[in-house]
């Protein structure tokens, strides 16, 4: 494959499929610099991974599937940006939405937040409606064990939701 | 909250990114990245080899070249610990070339999916714990032979003792570059049996 057609199939997946690539990255990223970290560590192994990629699969799940195991091996690195440790401005490749949050978005980021680094992939393939033979595919586990583990989440998520909506938050 | 309408929330964001993208920013930093990460590769997997490697053909060359020059104080046993030594940092260089090439090859084993990915970064993490692990016992015989060899010249035996003490403590420290490797990969198998188990 030549240079120039992987820049184009890149570009091309970056501008379809951005907001999946930045799911991954807000939630297993919690600084600004480390989500720009985690961010160029994940578009380097998606340019690295297009001549692999075959078409016997969906774009989005090839794209879950290569920035999931690059967040999980990310994690296991053994330091990560502190912003306090930094002496001056950094160019970041990129910036925070000047847009408004939804308040309930950002504790559905949180409770991912504070998951495990499987459990956390598991909510995401979830909440974005892969099927269990995707997820398994995805997960490279048998579909029994993924539904266990999403009854498991389910009821985690939505017992946590209840708890906060009790405390008035 | 039901899980339903935790859904449509998280689908939100499809329409108002959280992110926006400096695109020209990142594809020098991707290009930049990739050839640095290949680098380092080549460059770490290489230099305990060719360090093996230099290392014993100058041993064998300088005693070759002593021995035959009569310049050597080398007793006949000097010269052959000297000669081991070599052989022996040669037969080094070449086992790690082995276990590099067994791990080259068996990383086509392991398909895309992230349990593939976990036994695969298992795999790397278990050839770094074997690595480190023959790398510190290697000092041992080396640390041995260099100092049987250095003493046959008729160097003071403190010198010898200090040699063995240099070696046996550079065993002793590289001890807890394996011990980083060996958690690493503990923590590793620890996250592949959560994955595989409910």
């Amino acid at each position: 494959m030549t240079e120039k057609k992987q820049k184009y199939i890149f570009e091309s997946w970056l501008h379809q499929y951005q907001t999946l690539l930045f799911k991954v990255v807000r939630a297993y990223a919690f600084t600004a610099m480390d989500q720009d970290d985690l961010f160029q560590e994940i578009t380097v192994q998606v340019w690295s991974s297009i001549p692999g990629f075959r078409q016997d699969a969906a774009v989005t799940t090839w794209l879950y599937r290569i920035s999931l195991n690059t967040a999980i091996k990310w994690v296991r690195k053994e330091r990560k940006y502190n912003q306090a440790e930094t002496l001056g401005p950094i160019d970041l490749v990129l910036t925070e939405s000047a847009a408004q949050v939804d308040d309930r978005l950002a504790w559905l980021y949180e409770e991912i937040y504070r998951m495990d680094e499987i459990d956390r992939s598991i909510t995401l393939l979830l909440l974005d409606n892969f099927s269990y033979k995707e997820m398994a595919s995805v997960l490279g586990i048998s579909e029994s064990n993924v539904g266990v583990k999403i009854n498991r989440i389910k009821k985690q998520l939505i017992s946590k939701s209840t708890k906060t909506q009790h405390h008035g938050i | 909250m039901e899980f339903e309408d935790m859904k449509k929330i998280w689908d939100s964001q499809n329409s108002q990114p959280l992110y926006a993208i400096d695109e020209q920013g990142l594809h020098n930093r991707i290009l930049s990245k990739k050839r640095l990460a290949s680098k380092i590769t080549k460059i770490s997997e290489l230099m305990g080899i060719i360090a093996y490697i230099v290392t014993g053909c100058f041993i064998f060359g300088v005693t070759l070249y002593k021995q035959n020059a009569g310049l050597s104080s080398y007793k006949q046993n000097g010269s052959l610990f000297m000669y081991i030594l070599a052989v022996w940092l040669f037969a080094s260089a070449l086992y790690i070339v082995k276990i590099r090439i067994l791990r080259i090859r068996g990383s086509h084993r392991f398909d895309r999916s992230m349990n593939g990915d976990l036994g695969h970064a298992i795999s790397v993490a278990m050839h770094q714990v074997q690595l480190s692990l023959i790398m510190r016992w290697n000092m041992l015989p080396i640390g041995l032979l260099t100092a049987l060899s250095i003493s046959e010249t008729g160097k003071s035996p403190w010198f010898t003792a200090g040699i063995l003490v240099f070696f046996a403590s550079a065993a002793y420290f590289s001890g807890w570059e394996h011990g980083i490797y060996k958690k690493r990969k503990l923590e590793l198998e620890k996250l592949q049996n959560k994955l595989a188990n409910s």
